[in-house]
């Protein structure tokens, strides 16, 4: 029982750095109806972003992610403006083939700025842990938890109690018509893409202190973030974060009691065929074509 | 206009003889190489290029004629890649069938893929083809018995018919015939009934089946095709490369290969190999040849980056429309000069 418990907490932990990674997508997606390949790349430049000013500045680590948090939302910010906000016209897999793009960039831009080495990221809170049930729980991972059970529910409430939220969410059912009712919706992918780009920095520098800091840093948490939309359904903003969790707890269970070689693969194949028999996730409406 | 083609012109509108006559084209690039007139990286380069043209082609099938996305194309390309360096290292099988081993197990795997999409369309359908495509990375990360694991897999240069061995610079004429018969092989299947039913099916399933268009029939066979064209490709790359990692097949070269239609225009066959030249060779062929900036790490991604960012953004109808832009823009400057009433011509061809 220790043992599940254990692994159940550690796959919530990872389930939060999925969970923001997905929120990312879902955000822009919904607001701009593009599916942004080059989340997990951003989540990747946020954290070198990070770790750079930890590691060369010398900031204490909370400041670095404060400050890096910043500087997150200012490159977000131009993102949407000198690229995204052109993209209106752009039809069809157009729009991805420039979040390829973006992606390329980033990928490029990163060892020109921040040199080819990897870096380390230390964790926020670097020793101590507690006993829970049998299980052992880092105080760090607790933090981790909490920082994405905190925030993709302040991000729910935000959605639904606020304004802004339901800005967003207008501007996500219908851009045109949330136009027309007076809805900034320039502001508001504006405000998708930084908050995009915060996510996946934060998601980045939650994982990043059990690797190190490479290019390639976000890659699997991307794929999973992707697999989490369509088992949770694009159509809401909270099923894709269930997706997310889903998929984190299940790849330990099975990579611990099944295979740790073959549990992954296993489990998708189960994804797969779960989207076959509900081919629009688990929280999904159906859109029905007109001929 | 009526009239009666002469024979010179009938060949020269001909498809095939056009097809033939690229291929040519492109096999002088090795007397070229032999000459020293160009350097010997640039037949890696193109040969790369023809690679991925053939992927892109299968994929070009698969969502220019019949909107399906794909974004499984690196796995299978990587399947490819690995059957046919078993076949033919370890299990020490002609080359030959290695590639039909290579090619006819990753579209059968790409048959069931196309019976999974019956249910599944849009984005769904291209996240579940990436599900399938990480299945198969890690599976070359993890099945170290068949595809040697992290370290790699190496494969030598083919030898046709069990006598001929080729080097680099036959292989690259090989690559070029696979892909003057691939590329015919596509008109003839865009250019017939297929093609047609495809077109309907892309429009609306609804319509397409009140047509009396079999949806179950044409989705398989254009998942058979583009998985087949991606492993196709898979096993020459291991040919030609020498070499294949699985880090190779990632989500980056799915996607690289959905811009290269994109960019090249969907829908066109010389426009595919355009795209596959803007998208893959471009950054190697302009970059590397420019003394300071070619060292600096990570400046080709860039290149590519913004390059693909700026067609799709100021040209996205593809780049293969350069060539019919031009000509008009021509003929209006001509004709502009012609009656020299016009001071300013407009020239937009963005």
């Amino acid at each position: 029982m220790s043992t599940f418990l254990q692994l159940f907490l550690r796959s919530i932990e990872t389930g939060a750095v999925y969970a923001l990674a997905t929120l990312g997508i879902i955000v822009v997606f919904r607001t701009n109806l593009v599916i942004n390949f080059a989340q997990g790349v951003m989540g990747m430049f946020g954290t070198y972003v990070i770790t750079v000013l930890f590691v060369r500045r010398g900031l204490p680590i909370v400041a670095a992610i404060a400050l890096g948090l910043v500087i997150c939302v200012g490159i977000g910010f131009l993102v949407d403006f000198f690229i995204i906000r052109r993209t209106k016209k752009v039809d069809g897999s157009g729009k991805e083939i420039i979040t390829l793009g973006l992606m390329m960039v980033f990928v490029g831009i990163t060892p020109m700025l921040f040199g080819v080495d990897p870096l380390k990221l230390p964790k926020v809170i670097e020793t101590g842990s507690f006993t829970l049930g049998g299980a052992n729980l880092s105080y760090n991972s607790l933090l981790n938890i909490i920082i994405g059970l905190g925030l993709t529910t302040g991000l729910f409430l935000l959605l639904q109690k606020t304004k802004l939220g339901l800005a967003i969410r207008s501007t996500a059912s219908n851009e045109r018509t949330a136009r027309l009712m007076g809805v900034p919706t320039k502001n508001i992918t504006l405000f998708a893409w930084a908050l995009a780009m915060v996510l996946g920095a934060l998601a980045g520098s939650m994982i990043a202190p059990s690797t190190s800091v490479t290019v390639n840093v976000m890659d699997s948490v991307q794929v999973n973030a992707f697999i989490a939309c369509v088992l949770g359904g694009f159509q809401t903003f909270y099923g894709p974060v269930i997706g997310a969790y889903i998929i984190a707890v299940l790849t330990n269970l099975f990579s611990y009691y099944i295979s740790s070689v073959w549990g992954t693969q296993l489990l998708y194949l189960l994804i797969i065929v779960f989207l076959c028999i509900r081919p629009v996730g688990l929280i999904g409406k159906k859109t029905i074509k007109k001929v | 206009m009526k009239k009666e083609q002469s024979i010179g012109m009938k060949i020269w509108t001909n498809h095939y003889f056009r097809f033939v006559l690229f291929g040519l084209m492109l096999s002088m690039l090795v007397p070229a190489v032999s000459g020293g007139i160009l350097k010997t990286s640039f037949l890696g380069i193109v040969g790369g290029t023809i690679i991925f043209t053939i992927a892109a082609l299968g994929l070009n099938i698969l969502l220019g004629y019949s909107g399906l996305i794909s974004l499984g194309t690196a796995g299978f390309m990587g399947l490819g890649a690995y059957i046919s360096a078993y076949v033919t290292g370890d299990m020490g099988l002609p080359w030959e069938v290695g590639i039909l081993a290579a090619v006819l197990i990753p579209t059968a795997i790409g048959i069931l893929v196309g019976l999974a999409s019956l249910r599944m369309s849009g984005l769904y359908l291209g996240i579940v083809t990436l599900c399938i495509s990480e299945i198969f990375r890690k599976t070359f990360d993890e099945l170290d018995v068949i595809t040697g694991g992290f370290s790699g897999k190496s494969a030598n240069y083919p030898t046709l018919l069990g006598m001929i061995d080729l080097n680099q610079k036959q292989t690259y004429i090989l690559l070029v015939v696979v892909l003057v018969l691939v590329m015919m092989l596509t008109y003839n299947i865009v250019h017939g009934q297929m093609g047609r039913a495809m077109h309907v099916m892309r429009g609306s399933q609804v319509a397409a089946q009140a047509m009396g268009v079999n949806i179950l029939k044409y989705r398989l066979i254009a998942f058979a095709l583009s998985t087949g064209y991606a492993s196709l490709a898979g096993a020459l790359y291991v040919h030609f490369i020498k070499f294949v990692y699985p880090s190779t097949w990632t989500l980056m070269i799915s996607l690289t290969i959905l811009a290269i239609i994109v960019i090249g225009g969907l829908r066109s066959i010389y426009g595919t190999f355009l795209g596959a030249l803007v998208v893959y060779a471009m950054p190697d062929l302009v970059l590397k040849r420019i003394p300071v900036l070619g060292d600096i790490n990570g400046l080709p991604y860039v290149f590519s980056g913004v390059l693909i960012i700026l067609i799709i953004l100021f040209y996205p109808k593809g780049v293969v429309n350069v060539f019919s832009d031009l000509k008009r823009l021509f003929a209006k400057l001509t004709a502009s000069k012609s009656s020299a009433a016009k001071d300013e011509v407009p020239n937009d061809v963005g």
